[in-house]
């Protein structure tokens, strides 16, 4: 976890999609949105899930990673950046290698973008444009000092469980007190797809 | 169903919580506590990393790229010996260049091969290769490979589809530069000579390895083109620089995250080259070569500092570029076998299952644990912890 | 040859580019930019202009940002103390609109709705306007023409809207589209306290221990206060919300009361029934500061929670958890929206609410109150200065001797002038089907598709014989006039708004209007002049508007004489009543119990339930209720044209339980005594099953409102939106949303339409997730 790093607190978001109009603001990648807004209970309820790029600490970023042209740099605060334009050739590994999904890509323009925590603003000490505007703060940009001043007896999670693999991330999603010790559930092993039991 | 009306979450029941009626479930066979707990964090963490760390660059590695950039630039040696009929032709002027070029052969060659050393690159660099010599794909699509070529390599499109401004720009760039290279290697090893039967012309042959290719008269249109092909990659070179560096100045979407050395130092180079190139012609012609020395060595440092530069920055972009090539034809191959893969749960495309395959080989590669994740499209990803979160951390504010 | 003829054919024409991609890694919902700006970040030497949302009663606080060229082409947030740099999606995108190829920069015209609208001169399109004016009031005397206004305009207007109908037109019939929206809450709040406003600022939320939601879904109409409901719970406190359906706010609530759409007051009554049963009263403010609490005490022990269970398909003990802890918490805070106000019985439901708070004592102190949550920006300003039919400015009534004197005085009339009360904005509509009013000034409002049943709203605009509409956009409505005089957007002028606080705040000019383009003070002014009454009318800005404004409220309870722009500019905002310019404003109300009445009490009334307007019967068993969403904004004339909100949300449905057997996206045919309509349905649990849920921003035939009824409450005039009776049906094709009209020879900003046509339901109610089909 960074020193002043967002805070994912699901609970809170109405679904709202304030932060998906807020990205496109931000002057560093103008007109385009690089945030998700999932409904993820679709029938069963509103709830919803903003996600903005983890920035992946250990292992550091598996986008990265798995670039075949070296075109994701990190920089020395932790900051996942989104693909050098010149090195990028738009091959979508880091998109489907993703644990969180975050990469998006224009295939046309043989470009990956994402998220790159609006560092047009934060190097500036600014909090990115999504958690700045999120009417709710299921987006919260600060210290996890500021986070519990804020919200007395708020605790957070930076670790995500991935079947038997662990990430640890520079973002942190809120999470009740006596959870705080236990990863955040990532999604996998997946159980079942439409009620069907998929386990082997 | 849900009970209607009586919705009391007071307290919440994380336990309690609804199951979603479709879609996945996600959740660690077993319950949450199997790789929960302070003392089972981070199962296998240390040896993985150890992994990681050793893997930065193995002694194999380096020493392999040391390899490869000796052989290259030893064979380049030969070429600008024997290329300039045993120095022969070779102009002594221009040997600061062409030691350059030797120091540019081996440091391409090793950066080459460090990076194709990654799994990431070592995978695709192979399927790559393996698609290009496909005979059964050059009898299916002959054109796709050179159409691919003229497209990305040629005409960059996908530079138009960025921005206009700036695929035209990189255009202005690119074939300044191409021009450049194609004058100034051959030049620079001894390969080309111009010679004139009368000793200063106007009638000159151009020669490659001493052969002549080429007559022509130096006061004639082509003529003035043999001699000021440099003059005009440079014009060509110059407003495309230009541009560029203009942008880097005014617009927030470049500037960004803009790094002096990687971003603003190949610009000025360029224009740097350029500029004092176009100087030199100038000083010859109208100053009658008043300032020629000094223009010259700037010119020469400036030249040999960028060829040294291009295994290291931005410039590497040149050499990476290709593999957009391969990638997008070995994607080509699977679909035309109509290889599509699915995300197991929606059951929209993700890509080419061989592409599908090879990124979970590059993910096992690197001991990267959630490979299976690579069948499941960016958004089920997030759906399907969207509702872990929901039913194993908390459902709603508390 | 053996080879498949169609997979041989596919490969020679399969293209080298591009490769797939996952669902929804393609899409930046980057959908209609300004052309203007074509979203490059190259600007150089911005000026950001303070300003606030044009759009609901929250008001947050924004920074345009304006180019060199003295363009708007962009926002960035603003830490006003309001909303803290927070912004909805509407509000990020409104900025969008300043600049729109949309926009109507010269007057339109037709001299009979058998041609088409073309355009004209200012003087043309002025001339016919007065001369029929003149014609109509010669013909048929003066209150054959009536004026209806609107709560999106900035506080200076509306008070011009008011003169300029009665000193100018000098006709009875001016009303606005508040009529839709508030008056309700006022009527309540006049009724119980004789002030119209809510008692207690935002932050107050912060400070209670139990805050109850009736009627509003915060989470989609008012975003940016969530972030104050979230801070209350932060802090320990229980929520409570009061909604047919499971909105985002319900979905976390502590209790979530899904109560069947039009019998909230008796639910209130029995929560009230349950607080006296358990001894919770409070009943030394009561004494001290109540009257009529005893026929109150009474009424509602016919109220015990197994009725209320019984009319409001709830479970009784949900009552009784109600009222333990509202009645037991140290503070508690009510606040209500439009869906307890949008009945038949509105004033009542109100009146239950406050007759829960004040028997409970949470009235007037940090964290302890009422209030109603305005939905329009000015939705508070805009019925306090004299565009309602029956007020005067300040508050004042029309009926009251003593006002008309002090109105006279300052409007420098005659009182015999003055033209006594008219009617609400539905009454005026059925006497234009009767041909009682003749002509029609519309002035930023869009009655066919914000007014309930469109068929009797159409005929009867249809029916008079002049009708000009003033806006930026070409509305439905407009689209239907003889006129239409394009006037400017809240960045191209200066005013203030009052929001849901009773906080007014001052919007700033962003820039200058386009071409042709005019305000529609001068509009009103021009108008006025070329009647004759020009001398009253001599204003060159808002500011002078203002001024008069103040001496005009004067003395009042909505007093507004203390208050200037340069205290606004330096303060960020001022609550009225403030007499004078050294007062600080009134941010909490009856903080030493009294109020506004004479004698100083709240007057407690009693509520009786009855059912809604539209009786339910074989053929119409459901319950229709309709509302907003997050990414519209009330008639959708603005919101329908911006790209981002067009993708997030690009067209209506029909919200139905899975009980119906109806799959997602299946055409359902929503049936009610008005007509009938197709969405997709979005089948989900989040509503209960006998309801059906329309949000109302789109035109017909894919209008809610086409399917709404027109019953009034009989004290508010507040129209039955929130419900009638249906019944739903498979259909075999849903009805095409249809583009947003535009000036002739134009077309509606095409990149921002693309998604308009999109046949299937949003994911959610607030719109589709971003990898949905993009």
């Amino acid at each position: 976890m960074m020193g002043r790093t967002m805070f994912i607190d699901p609970g809170r978001c109405i679904g709202c999609q304030a932060c998906v109009s807020a990205c496109r603001e931000c002057d560093s990648h103008r007109g385009k949105s690089m945030i998700h807004l999932d409904y993820t209970d679709e029938g069963s309820s509103v709830a919803s899930l903003p996600t903005v790029c983890m920035h992946c600490e250990d292992p550091v970023a598996p986008c990265a990673e798995v670039c075949p042209a070296d075109a994701i740099l990190v920089t020395a605060d932790g900051v996942v950046q989104q693909a050098d334009t010149t090195r990028c050739i738009g091959c979508a590994n880091c998109v489907n290698a993703c644990p969180f999904g975050v990469p998006k890509i224009d295939l046309q323009a043989k470009l990956q973008l994402k998220c790159n925590l609006c560092y047009d603003r934060t190097a500036y000490g600014l909090a990115p444009m999504c958690a700045t505007v999120c009417p709710t703060g299921a987006l919260y940009y600060g210290t996890i000092e500021e986070l519990q001043a804020e919200r007395p007896g708020v605790q957070v999670a930076d670790t995500f469980v991935f079947g038997e693999s662990e990430v640890r991330t520079g973002v942190a999603m809120v999470v009740p007190a006596e959870r705080v010790q236990w990863p955040v559930p990532g999604g996998l092993p997946v159980v079942e797809i439409n009620g069907k039991d998929v386990r082997r | 169903m849900r009970p209607y009306g009586g919705r009391v979450t007071e307290p919440p029941e994380p336990a309690a919580a609804e199951q979603p009626e479709a879609g996945a479930r996600t959740g660690t066979t077993g319950g949450t506590g199997t790789t929960g707990g302070p003392d089972g964090r981070r199962p296998g963490r240390g040896a993985a990393a150890a992994a990681r760390a050793a893997r930065s660059l193995p002694q194999s590695v380096s020493g392999r790229a040391a390899l490869a950039g000796a052989v290259v630039s030893g064979l380049l040696i030969l070429a600008i010996v024997f290329g300039s009929r045993l120095l022969h032709d070779f102009d002594s002027a221009l040997l600061p260049y062409a030691v350059a070029t030797v120091f540019l052969a081996f440091g391409v060659a090793y950066r080459y091969t460090v990076w194709v050393s990654a799994p990431g690159a070592r995978r695709l660099f192979r399927n790559g290769w393996r698609s290009l010599f496909s005979a059964e794909n050059f009898r299916r699509t002959p054109t796709a490979l050179p159409k691919m070529i003229a497209t990305y390599l040629g005409f960059q499109k996908f530079l138009g589809a960025r921005s206009h401004a700036r695929w035209a720009a990189h255009q202005l760039i690119f074939w300044g530069c191409i021009l450049a290279a194609l004058i100034t290697f051959p030049l620079t090893w001894g390969w080309f000579t111009f010679t004139s039967d009368s000793g200063a012309g106007p009638g000159y042959a151009m020669r490659i390895w001493g052969i002549k290719v080429l007559g022509f008269d130096s006061l004639s249109f082509i003529g003035w083109v043999m001699f000021h092909g440099l003059d005009l990659a440079a014009v060509l070179v110059i407003p495309g620089a230009g541009y560029f560096l203009w942008r880097r100045m005014k617009d927030r979407g470049a500037i960004t995250g803009q790094r002096f050395a990687y971003d603003m130092v190949p610009l000025l180079a360029l224009i740097v080259i350029s500029v004092t190139g176009l100087l030199l012609t100038f000083s010859s012609i109208f100053l009658h070569g008043g300032g020629y020395e000094f223009l010259a060595v700037l010119h020469m440092v400036s030249v040999v500092f960028t060829l040294i530069y291009i295994p290291f920055g931005k410039f590497f972009h040149i050499v990476q570029r290709p593999a957009a090539v391969g990638m997008q034809l070995f994607k080509y191959t699977a679909r035309q076998d109509d290889e599509v893969f699915a995300c197991r749960r929606c059951e929209e495309p993700i890509d080419t299952g061989p592409y599908v395959e090879n990124l979970r080989g590059t993910m096992r590669d690197l001991e990267l644990g959630f490979d299976a994740w690579a069948e499941y499209c960016p958004r089920c990803k997030r759906v399907l912890r969207g509702n872990a979160y929901l039913t194993q951390v908390k459902k709603g504010f508390k | 040859m053996t080879a498949d003829p169609h997979a041989a054919g596919s490969r020679t024409i399969l293209p080298l580019d591009p490769s797939p991609a996952p669902p929804g890694t393609r899409g930046f919902r980057d959908a209609g930019g300004i052309p203007a700006d074509q979203w490059h970040a190259d600007q150089n030497g911005e000026t950001l202009v303070p300003t606030h949302c044009c759009f609901c009663g929250v008001q947050c606080g924004m920074y345009l940002r304006v180019d060199r060229g003295g363009k708007v082409f962009g926002v960035e947030p603003r830490n006003h103390d309001i909303n803290r740099m927070r912004l909805c999606p509407k509000g990020i995108n409104a900025y969008q609109q300043v600049n729109h190829p949309d926009r109507l920069t010269a007057p339109l015209m037709r001299r009979s709705r058998d041609e088409e609208l073309r355009e004209v001169s200012w003087d043309e399109a002025l001339d016919f306007t007065v001369s029929e004016i003149q014609r109509i009031q010669r013909e048929h005397g003066r209150d054959a023409f009536g004026v209806l206004g609107g709560a999106s305009l900035f506080s200076e207007k509306t008070y011009l809207v008011g003169k300029f109908a009665r000193v100018a037109l000098k006709t009875r019939h001016v009303d606005y589209n508040g009529r839709l929206c508030m008056v309700s809450a006022a009527g309540a709040n006049k009724l119980a306290f004789n002030i119209d406003r809510a008692g207690n600022p935002f932050s107050d939320i912060l400070l209670t221990d139990c805050l109850l939601l009736a009627g509003a879904n915060v989470g989609e109409c008012f975003p940016v206060l969530t972030q104050y409901v979230w801070g209350a719970r932060d802090r320990g406190a229980t929520l409570i919300v009061v909604d047919p359906r499971e909105t985002a706010v319900a979905r976390t609530a502590d209790i979530h009361v899904a109560l069947k759409s039009g019998t909230d007051s008796a639910f209130f009554n029995a929560v009230l029934n349950v607080v006296i049963e358990e001894g919770l009263t409070d009943e030394a403010y009561l004494a001290a500061h109540a009257t009529g609490w005893e026929e109150v005490k009474a009424n509602a022990a016919q109220y015990p929670p197994s009725r209320a269970a019984e009319i409001c398909g709830i479970p009784a003990e949900q009552v009784v958890q109600v009222a333990r802890a509202f009645a037991r918490a140290p503070k508690a805070m009510a606040f209500h929206a439009r869906g307890i106000e949008h009945h038949t019985q509105g004033v009542e439901n109100c009146l239950s609410v406050i007759n829960l708070c004040t028997a409970t004592g949470h009235i007037g102190k940090p964290g302890a109150g009422y209030g109603t949550l305005t939905g329009q920006g000015n939705g508070q300003g805009g019925r306090e200065h004299g565009q309602k039919a029956d007020l005067l400015p300040g508050g004042r009534s029309i009926l009251n001797e003593e006002h008309r004197r002090q109105i006279c005085e300052i409007w420098g009339i005659e009182e015999s002038e003055l033209p006594a009360a008219g009617t609400s904005m539905m009454e005026m509509v059925w006497q234009m089907q009767r041909q009682e009013i003749r002509g029609l000034i519309g002035i930023c409002n869009n009655p066919f598709v914000s007014l309930p049943n469109y068929a009797v709203v159409k005929e009867g605009y249809d029916t008079t014989e002049f009708h000009a509409q003033f806006d930026f956009f070409l509305s439905e409505t407009a689209a239907n006039a003889h006129v239409v005089f394009p006037v400017t957007i809240w960045a191209e002028d200066e005013g203030v708004m009052a929001n849901a606080e009773a906080r007014v705040v001052k919007h700033n000019k962003a820039q200058e209007p386009p071409a042709g383009v005019r305000t529609d003070t001068w509009v009103m002014c021009e108008i006025a002049r070329r009647l004759g009454a020009g001398d009253k009318f001599a204003f060159g800005s808002s500011r002078e508007v203002f001024d008069e404004l103040r001496r005009a409220s004067a003395g009042t309870v909505i007093d507004y004489s203390g208050i200037t722009y340069e205290r606004l500019e330096e303060t960020g905002g001022i609550s009225w009543p403030c007499p004078s310019t050294d007062h600080p404003g009134t941010p909490r109300l009856f903080e030493d119990g009294t109020t506004y009445h004479a004698d100083g009490k709240i007057h407690m009334q009693v509520v009786e339930w009855h059912p809604p307007a539209d009786p339910y019967d074989e053929a119409h068993p459901m319950t229709l209720t309709t509302g907003r969403t997050v990414a519209h904004f009330l008639s959708g004339n603005q919101t329908r044209r911006l790209g981002a909100l067009v993708e997030q949300t690009p067209r209506p449905w029909a919200e139905v339980h899975p009980s119906h057997g109806f799959r997602n996206g299946e055409p359902v045919r929503v049936v009610t005594r008005r007509g009938s309509e197709v969405f997709p349905a979005l089948v989900t649990e989040a509503i209960r099953p006998d309801t059906v849920f329309i949000p109302y921003h789109w035109p017909v035939p894919t209008a809610a409102n086409a399917l709404t009824i027109d019953a009034l409450d009989p004290r508010s005039k507040i129209p039955e939106y929130k419900v009638c009776a249906c019944r739903i049906e498979h259909a075999d094709a849903i009805d095409e949303v249809p583009a947003p009209p535009v000036a002739p020879g134009h077309v509606a900003y095409p990149e921002t339409q693309v998604s308009r046509t999109d046949p299937l339901p949003p994911s959610a109610p607030q719109g589709r997730g971003t990898s949905e089909r993009s």
